[in-house]
């Protein structure tokens, strides 16, 4: 039956992705962008804390919670920094390609070495254009952009397969459009060795569709952080004898930011659900990702325009977010990939949205 | 956190479907082409009458029925009324509203009638004899938005109050056995003058019924009326200290009246945006019948608009549900029903407005079923508080707006 609870459970892991994400994270935000990485001491305690492990198995020390607790603790990321929460993250989204097509020994035998070495990334690259060429157990072919500084381990996938390689990879740095506090480089591989190579386009897409769920939940966080903030600075910013927030044309662009965070989430945690309760969540993943990346180049340059100058300077964190904000919503093939996804069998359905079956 | 509709909603959903399949889209489209209302005494509404409907909630005393009955796991009335207004209103929303019953009516009987008024106003739509229809005033030809401003005035006569003023767009009036009519003590009071009475039929002073010619929704009447020197019994204000020697009375129901206004569309207001969403649906599944039908499934083009006008409609659904689940539990909603409201209109608008882009010419023949959605929804942004007002009252409490 329909419900908007939480539970306490998962209420206290939000609250503690919260507090770890407000003080740890969102203080030092400048620091880790210039430093293009975090400090240990924070790699240390998110390890500790166990904010990675939440999606992760036992066998790999993980919590084996499911989708929506892992997108409830990605909004506090993505609403603190979510350059660091990349960088914090060693298995990122390259987790859900292992986890789909591989099993516990692979995964054991693959991953489980990442989690023993500080600050090792793995990446999860998209391959939907066929720039790496996979031939004879080789790699060759550009990334033009993978947030990391550091790749120990890249997996690459499309839709109908997934290939992993930790040798040969060569990376070149660049400066980034956002995301820094995760590094910047373009990453090339020359006939680099393949260490597996699974065709699977069942998995594939299931870890497509988490991967957007993923960066759906961290694009949800920063707009969620730009529109407060703004709103914020808007009540205490006074123009023309009121605050600036008690003009109409403000009152209203800020309600309607309040509202494109509140939709986002909604369409975020349905989706969330329905990968939890095992369904075939590719369009709902989607569709999330799509909204989640149209919503966040809504709400982002807009908490720059409400700061006005002060929002184009970077004593403010606005900026970094409208960056971030573009920056995530071009991962995995961005929105036109991820329309492919959502829009597949729209034509085909003769009642898109029936509602018992929408939500059987 | 669960997306799931349970079984007993889904059986009304079914049966639902099935009445609106078979007879509220016909009855809706001759509406359309007739260009006037649904005759009260089209058999359609005494069988909607054999099937359970048109009844009140009320079950006598303080009893009201749950929309989902007496069970205890499924979801709360508001939840449930969300669910299937948008059901019905994808068959046809201007049918749903010419639904016999208390109608609009009913909210303020309820939250503001005493014991007696209950028993007087409702008690024929507990087991009506015959289809009958109760009505709800407030709007004015110049006040909409800004319910203040109403000018219909009320003055106490010995054991009457004389009503003065004219009331426009109220659904079902002209066939209403009673209008719960808004007016004034008043005005320098603001809000606080309003009162409500339940007018019955063939009071004299009430007249002039006027059925407007709209652009849309033809197959309910949205109704016009003057009241001129309408003597109404005290006893039909609703409310017990309302009365006319506590008008001034600090202490007494100043307010009361306005706010029991304001309650009736905190609960409706996510109803409104679930019906918004049914026209919606039923726009975006006529665009893409019309895109499969043509070949054009594969146009990338033509694929993203269905893709984000699903989309859109997704969200305002989800939106009106977490609103009405609030309710359910008894949690404020204002800011969440209102964000519901703003939304879905919008959304079903886009569905409509895309189905005719891509119909084209077709749609512009007018004679298809796109084309009355079209001018279906574009009302849904208007009644029960237009976006602006949604986003005003939002604004109040997300930025401490203050009323200018």
């Amino acid at each position: 039956m329909i419900d908007f609870a939480l539970d306490p459970e998962l209420e206290l892991l939000r609250d503690t992705a919260r507090s770890f994400a407000q003080q740890r994270l969102r203080t030092h935000d400048r620091h880790f962008e210039a430093a293009r990485d975090v400090d240990s001491g924070t790699r240390s305690a998110f390890a500790e804390i166990g904010l990675a492990a939440v999606e992760w198995p036992e066998s790999l020390g993980g919590a084996g919670l499911g989708a929506f607790a892992a997108s409830l603790v990605h909004e506090e990321l993505g609403a603190a920094d979510a350059g660091a929460a990349l960088a914090l993250d060693p298995l990122g989204a390259a987790y859900y390609a292992l986890a789909e097509c591989g099993d516990t020994a692979a995964l054991q035998a693959i991953a489980r070495p990442l989690l023993d070495r500080a600050g090792a990334r793995a990446v999860l690259g998209w391959n939907g254009g066929g720039r790496v060429a996979l031939r004879n157990g080789v790699a060759t072919g550009v990334l033009p952009w993978v947030p990391a500084d550091r790749v120990d381990l890249l997996v690459l996938f499309d839709r109908d397969s997934i290939a992993v390689i930790d040798a040969g990879i060569q990376l070149t740095s660049l400066r980034g459009a956002g995301l820094r506090a995760a590094g910047a480089s373009e990453l090339r591989l020359d006939a680099a060795p393949v260490r597996a190579w699974w065709v699977n386009p069942a998995g594939a897409r299931r870890a497509l569709a988490r991967a957007r769920l993923h960066t759906a939940s961290l694009l949800l966080g920063v707009m969620r952080a730009a529109a407060t903030f703004s709103r914020d600075y808007a009540l205490q910013r006074v123009a023309f004898g009121k605050p600036i927030a008690h003009h109409q044309a403000l009152a209203f662009l800020i309600v309607d930011m309040a509202m494109a965070v509140d939709g986002t989430r909604l369409l975020v945690h349905e989706a969330a659900v329905r990968l939890d309760r095992g369904e075939d969540a590719v369009e709902a993943c989607a569709t999330a990702f799509l909204e989640a990346a149209e919503q966040a180049i809504f709400v982002t340059p807009n908490a720059v325009q409400i700061l006005g100058g002060h929002g184009f300077m970077q004593d403010y964190p606005v900026e970094k977010w409208m960056r971030e904000a573009r920056a995530l919503g071009l991962l995995f093939g961005g929105v036109d990939a991820a329309r492919e996804d959502a829009g597949a069998a729209i034509v085909t359905n003769a009642e898109s949205l029936a509602l018992a079956e929408t939500h059987a | 956190m669960n997306f799931v509709i349970d079984d007993e909603v889904r059986k009304r959903l079914a049966g639902i479907r099935e009445l609106g399949r078979t007879q509220m889209r016909p009855l809706g489209i001759e509406a359309d082409r007739a260009g006037k209302p649904v005759d009260p005494g089209h058999p359609f509404y005494a069988s909607l009458l054999r099937l359970g409907l048109g009844r009140t909630r009320w079950l006598g005393g303080d009893d009201v029925r749950s929309k989902s009955s007496e069970a205890k796991q499924g979801p709360g009335p508001s939840l449930t009324g969300v669910l299937l207004s948008e059901e019905m209103s994808y068959w046809d929303r201007g049918v749903a509203v010419s639904f016999p019953g208390p109608g609009l009516g009913e909210p303020p009987v309820l939250s503001m009638g005493t014991p007696e008024q209950k028993e007087r106003f409702l008690t024929r739509f507990r087991e009506p004899d015959r289809p009958r229809w109760g009505s709800f005033a407030m709007t004015e030809p110049g006040a909409g938005s800004d319910v203040a401003a109403i000018r219909t005035t009320c003055k106490p006569d010995g054991d009457h109050w004389i009503l003065d003023g004219e009331k426009s767009f109220a659904a079902n009036a002209s066939r209403a056995d009673w209008i719960v009519v808004w007016a004034t003590a008043d005005a320098s009071q603001g809000r606080g003058g309003h009162r409500a009475f339940v007018v019955e039929r063939d009071t004299p002073g009430l007249g002039d019924f006027k059925i407007e010619k709209k652009m849309g929704l033809k197959a309910y009447e949205s109704t016009s009326f003057t009241l001129r020197n309408c003597r109404v019994p005290a006893a039909n204000l609703l409310g017990d200290g309302a009365s006319q020697g506590k008008l001034n009375d600090p202490e007494g129901s100043r307010g009361a009246g306005f706010k029991g206004a304001l309650q009736s569309f905190n609960a409706t207001r996510p109803m409104i945006g679930a019906m918004a969403v049914g026209i919606g649906r039923a726009a975006l599944d006529e665009a893409a019948a019309f895109a499969r039908e043509h070949d054009r499934g594969g146009d990338p083009r033509v694929r993203d608009r269905l893709e984000r006008t699903r989309r859109k409609l997704r969200v305002a659904r989800l939106l009106c549900w977490r609103a009405a689940w609030l309710a359910d539990i008894q949690q404020p909603n204002v800011i969440e029903a209102s964000m519901a409201k703003a939304q879905a209109p919008t959304a079903a608008l886009e569905a409509a407005l895309l189905g005719m882009e891509l119909l084209g010419e077709v749609g512009a023949r007018g004679d298809h079923l796109i084309e009355k959605l079209f001018r279906d929804v574009k009302a849904m942004d208007i009644v029960e508080g237009t976006g602006q007002i949604q986003r005003i009252v939002i604004a109040r409490l997300l930025l401490n707006l203050r009323r200018e």
